[in-house]
């Protein structure tokens, strides 16, 4: 049946084959190149750093622009405590996962906006996700570095997650595949912990510093809260080229420089 | 400056998500507890298949191009196209040369996009419109005014996508990107037009003892781990965890009719539904 119409081919390797054929989607695995590999990724957390205001926000920034000469840097920004309230409100309105990722997308682009205006006058740009596709090694070759928004261009196309209706994928999934997929030499979450602990440090007193982890072990421990969205340990697993990450404490002086020469700050959670 | 909220707007579920770690599982299950608002009940995304249907040419695609008009009175459409021969062609070049999944994914959408643009063309007399991913607020308003909308089924993921577990290839391509559509949407039908009669034992195309499955769970197919499968394995993943699209069906577009029996609710093709499992208690 299928033949009586035929269809017009291009010659190449997976002509004809199926897609979905596990043999042949086995068969395309090959070396992957790293497009920018001198880019570092540096994710300010929204919650953590951004909703803050300038006392935790400046600093950071100061050092960020400290490092400029030496490093290549690209900042991702999160979104806070409106992208929690506004989750709320659509929660409460029964909107849909896809809806509430359109929603919270917007505040993070807020927080990227005002970190951009911050950094402008040394020659960072802002950069929506098509212009990243389009436009970031064009920047940063011209320009002195880039922002832009931690979360994800998935919008409506957001997964509805396994348990409840919260969006997946936030801006530190976001931040973290814009490393994957250049290739990039680092990727550092600034958030307001020293890093990874066996409970939260800010209700339990005797939780324990995690400094360095595989992801696979971090997901066996199944620990009731994350400092990182716990996504990003799946997409760790199947890295190609960003197989660590690094989570340092953005409200310590210092921290940032350190994770950028390769020190041992904070916590190291790796392939 | 740490501005304490107003907590007196929020509702209790609204304290915890404000205070709270969002990767705290209580606070997800609580979230659980809301309603589930069906955005365009009375949508129907239908899917032309990329390799099955739009490169086959005429033959294939002007049968399929008159029966949507058929409905187009009967039936509010949001047509997905799929890739095909194309995207094969760049994603073994793209592959060959190192480059990533998320630059194969910018490649395949234009793929998507160029067959989208195409059956536009062809149903631009009817007053179809061909809506991109950043036009979706005004999608309601063509379906109300003209019955249908064209986009291309890529998920907007761009250099975003993540990497399959296996391979290079892009896992969600517009099977999962179409499927997305319908459950945002609440839809009341997600249909794949395939050049196949639906979902056998093993490829029809090169098995001659394959049989056809009528109707299977999808907890069930996955459990059977195939070796080839009629949908992108991320469809069944997603399936598992989606609130408002229960079934999904797949029917040959080469058959006339069958567009519409689907559409009128009749079960031919295949049928992979959700046999009510909790979300997050398939394994």
């Amino acid at each position: 049946m299928s033949e009586q119409i035929g269809a017009q081919h291009v010659d190449s390797r997976l002509m004809r084959e199926s897609l979905m054929d596990k043999t042949l989607i086995a068969g395309t695995e090959a070396p992957v190149r790293a497009i920018l590999p001198n880019l570092n990724v540096i994710q300010i957390g929204g919650s953590s750093i951004m909703d803050r205001g300038h006392t935790a926000v400046l600093p950071l920034l100061d050092e960020i622009v400290a490092n400029q000469e030496a490093y290549t840097q690209v900042v991702g920004v999160g979104p806070g405590v409106r992208a929690r309230h506004i989750l709320s409100v659509g929660l409460d309105l029964g909107l849909p996962t896809g809806a509430l990722a359109t929603l919270a997308a917007k505040s993070s682009a807020q927080n990227a906006y005002m970190v951009s205006c911050l950094l402008a006058s040394h020659g960072f740009v802002y950069l929506e996700a098509p212009f990243v596709v389009q436009l970031l090694p064009a920047m940063l070759a011209a320009a002195r570095g880039a922002v832009f928004n931690g979360i994800p261009p998935y919008d409506l196309w957001e997964h509805p997650p396994a348990l409840g209706k919260i969006p997946p994928h936030g801006s530190d999934a976001g931040s973290y595949l814009v490393a994957e997929v250049f290739g990039a030499r680092s990727i550092i979450l600034l958030k307001d912990v020293d890093g990874l602990y066996t409970a939260d440090p800010k209700t339990h007193a005797d939780a324990k510093f995690i400094p360095q982890i595989g992801a696979d072990d971090l997901l066996r421990m199944q620990l009731a809260t994350l400092p990182i969205e716990p996504v990003v340990l799946e997409l760790l697993i199947r890295a190609k080229l960003s197989k660590s990450i690094r989570i340092v404490n953005g409200l310590v002086r210092g921290n940032l420089s350190r994770a950028l020469a390769g020190e041992p700050v904070g916590t190291l959670i790796h392939t | 400056m740490l501005e304490k909220t107003n907590t007196a707007l929020l509702s209790e579920l609204g304290m915890r998500l404000v205070s709270g770690s969002l990767s705290d599982a209580a606070l997800q299950t609580a979230t659980e507890a809301t309603p589930n608002f069906a955005i365009l009940p009375w949508v129907n995304v239908v899917k032309i298949g990329g390799q099955s249907i739009m490169d086959r040419g005429r033959g294939a695609v002007w049968p399929v191009v008159e029966e949507i008009v058929a409905n187009l009175d009967r039936h509010k459409m949001i047509l997905g196209t799929g890739a095909g021969t194309r995207a094969r062609h760049v994603y073994s070049l793209a592959i060959d040369l190192g480059l990533p999944v998320g630059v194969l994914t910018v490649l395949g959408t234009a793929v998507a996009w160029q067959n989208a643009q195409m059956l536009q063309y062809l149903l631009a007399q009817h007053g179809i419109a061909f809506v991109e991913p950043e036009g979706f607020a005004s999608l309601p308003h063509y379906l109300m005014e003209r019955g249908a909308v064209i986009c291309q089924g890529m998920p907007p993921y761009k250099l975003w996508e993540a990497n399959p577990s296996l391979g290079c290839i892009p896992p969600q391509r517009t099977d999962t990107g179409c499927f997305l559509i319908a459950e945002v949407f609440g839809a009341r039908k997600m249909i794949y037009l395939k050049d196949e009669d639906g979902l056998y034992t093993a490829d029809p195309k090169k098995d001659r003892n394959a049989l056809l499955i009528p109707r299977i769970s999808v907890q069930e197919l996955l459990s059977q781990d195939l070796n080839d499968l009629v949908v992108e394995r991320a469809v069944l993943d997603l399936m598992r965890n989606a609130r408002h699209i229960k079934e999904i069906q797949f029917v040959n577009g080469l058959k006339p009719g069958q567009l519409s029996a689907a559409l009128d609710g009749e079960p031919v093709g295949t049928v992979i539904f959700n046999d009510g499992t909790a979300p997050g208690d398939a394994t």
